[in-house]
């Protein structure tokens, strides 16, 4: 039974402790400022805003609307 | 591993990390790190994924002709079936998720994955665990409990496997050079540390040491229930969260949404499984919790819904240019439609009709494959490309596959719906016998709705077919430019 009560603590305990430590640490560090910024992170000069990123492959289907 | 990675007791410690000045050479060097580990977890999950599909159909097939296949013990619907179950789960599904989520942590934090020979043999492992429990499972030695049929020998090979990705994952983590985090970052490790939970957890109340009557039902549906919330669905969600825009080249449109959404997902999916059980011998509060964890998680799924479909807002019309595009708005559309199709089942007035029938069965596959393996197609299309630095052979292909996975499940997911719910309605009906050849009962009714989701597994298989062709061909190719030490040109805006 000890290895029950051991996933018992740890479910009732320590995984609520962990999340609320994570939440602790994404407002201590900013996380929740300047979401705008964040949601740009994923694009960068190679990769910017506003050039699509995948094509069928082989000749451009339809180059209008694909272009960014 | 790149020539300049640490060891592995240095990769320990993130003080040892080095900046790199060219954005794109980095980029590069993640790519490289990653190209044999995501091809090894990419092929493997392919064989499973036809192995699997082989299963389903077998299983499907002996649903309405108990007679085939009948008289090979190994090929009984009682082992079939977990097999099918195992193989998707555990073989396709899971490790496309391992790689997929691999390769995104080092995109997001721009950090190279740093001895992957560490992470192949995990998966080397991980693979002939998966392959003698289902070996186990068609052999006689199932666990019989649902999600969790391979049997104890196989376990630990898959837990110490496991542990070792999720540790290489989390150290990857740790040496990011991009500090911020963005929101699939969060799904995506908090589904790293929610497995092991659920997987150790359920393991230990239901094998290790076994709780007995009402607890084990409890547990097994609590398990097999956030396995697909807590495991699958925020790897899919993070891989949405990245790929639609990343696609489009438009930042997601309400980036706080994303952030209600994620905290709402880990705050209310746990409570979930037990809804499952609704006129069952348990205690009604723990039913009546689940059923409002189920409605509350209408937050999660409106905030994720909104997020997607207001992102591709205007640019619904790309989706004829990119694979990846369709496959992830399919996924994310399903997302939203199987999540609300849920709340809807958990209700009490609702369960009493749909549960125990193949209403249920449709609406896990609504889950697994409509939302997530539509997602995992879609994130595997972007990313080997970009990995070994060759072009997918044939469109055509693509379509198939695309065209052939999509109207597949739709017509095994709607009948199916219709049929379990007439079956239910049938169920509950006294007047109804369970099973007579010569007139309406319960049996009786499904069959041409089970003949239907036959017919739908075989249109599956065929797209899977042409993905699997695509991925032999474009490795063949990368082999020969290899061979030549020539990379084939990407054509395509990658």
């Amino acid at each position: 039974m000890t290895v029950v009560w051991i996933l018992f603590v740890s479910s009732v305990i320590v995984l609520p402790a962990a999340a609320l430590l994570a939440l602790r640490w994404a407002v201590r560090h900013g996380e929740f400022k300047n979401l705008q910024k964040t949601a740009l992170s994923i694009f960068d000069e190679e990769e910017p805003v506003g050039r699509m990123t995948d094509r069928f492959p082989g000749p451009q289907r339809s180059s209008k609307s694909s272009q960014p | 591993m790149s020539a300049t990675s640490p060891s592995i007791l240095q990769a320990l410690s993130p003080s040892d990390t080095e900046d790199v000045a060219q954005r794109r050479a980095l980029l590069a060097e993640i790519d490289a790190s990653c190209r044999g580990t995501l091809m090894l977890f990419f092929g493997a999950a392919l064989v499973w994924l036809l192995i699997g599909t082989v299963f389903a159909l077998i299983a499907s097939w002996k649903m309405h002709s108990p007679d085939f296949l009948a008289d090979i013990p190994w090929l009984t619907f009682g082992r079939v079936r977990p097999a099918h179950l195992n193989a998707v789960v555990f073989g396709f599904a899971s490790e496309a998720a391992i790689a997929v989520t691999l390769w995104l942590i080092c995109r997001l934090c721009r950090a190279p994955l740093m001895h992957g020979w560490v992470v192949n043999i995990a998966g080397v492992f991980w693979n002939i665990g998966v392959a003698i429990g289902i070996g186990g499972i068609l052999a006689g030695h199932s666990t019989a409990i649902e999600w969790l049929e391979i049997p104890g020998y196989a376990t630990p090979l898959l837990f110490v496997s496991y542990a070792l990705i999720a540790i290489w994952g989390i150290i990857t983590f740790r040496f990011r050079r991009e500090k911020h985090l963005y929101v699939s970052q969060w799904y995506l490790l908090a589904a790293l540390f929610w497995f092991p939970w659920l997987y150790s957890a359920a393991q230990i109340l239901l094998i290790m040491e076994p709780v007995r009557g009402v607890v084990q039902a409890t547990v097994n549906w609590w398990f097999a229930h956030n396995v697909l919330g807590l495991w699958f669905t925020p790897i899919g969600i993070g891989a949405i969260y990245y790929f639609i825009p990343k696609v489009l080249g438009i930042p997601v449109y309400k980036y706080s949404l994303s952030v209600i959404g994620f905290w709402s997902l880990a705050l209310f999916y746990n409570w979930n499984g037990m809804h499952h059980l609704v006129g069952g011998p348990l205690p009604a509060w723990l039913i009546t919790v689940s059923i409002v964890a189920s409605v509350m998680m209408t937050i999660p799924v409106v905030t994720v819904g909104l997020n997607h479909h207001f992102t591709m807002w205007g640019s619904f019309h790309k989706l004829k240019d990119s694979p990846v595009l369709r496959f992830m708005v399919f996924g994310g559309m399903s997302y939203t439609v199987t999540s609300l199709h849920g709340v809807l089942l958990a209700l009490r007035s609702v369960s009493e009709v749909t549960h125990f029938t193949h209403s249920t069965i449709a609406h896990a596959h609504q889950g697994m494959y409509a939302f997530f393996t539509m997602v995992m197609f879609g994130a595997i299309y972007y990313i080997v490309p970009r990995i070994i630095q060759v072009e997918w052979p044939s469109a055509r292909l693509i379509s198939i596959h695309f065209w052939a996975s999509a109207i597949g499940i739709m017509l095994y997911i709607v009948p199916l719906i219709i049929g379990g719910t007439l079956q239910g309605v049938a169920m509950i009906n006294p007047d109804v016998p369970f099973l007579d050849p010569n007139k309406y009962s319960v049996v009786t009714m499904t069959v041409p709705y089970l003949r239907v989701r036959s017919v739908s597994g075989f249109i599956i298989l065929v797209g899977h077919l042409a993905f699997a062709t695509s991925f032999i061909w474009i490795v063949a190719r990368w082999i020969k430019a290899a061979r030549q030490h020539q990379p084939t040109p990407i054509v395509s805006n990658v």
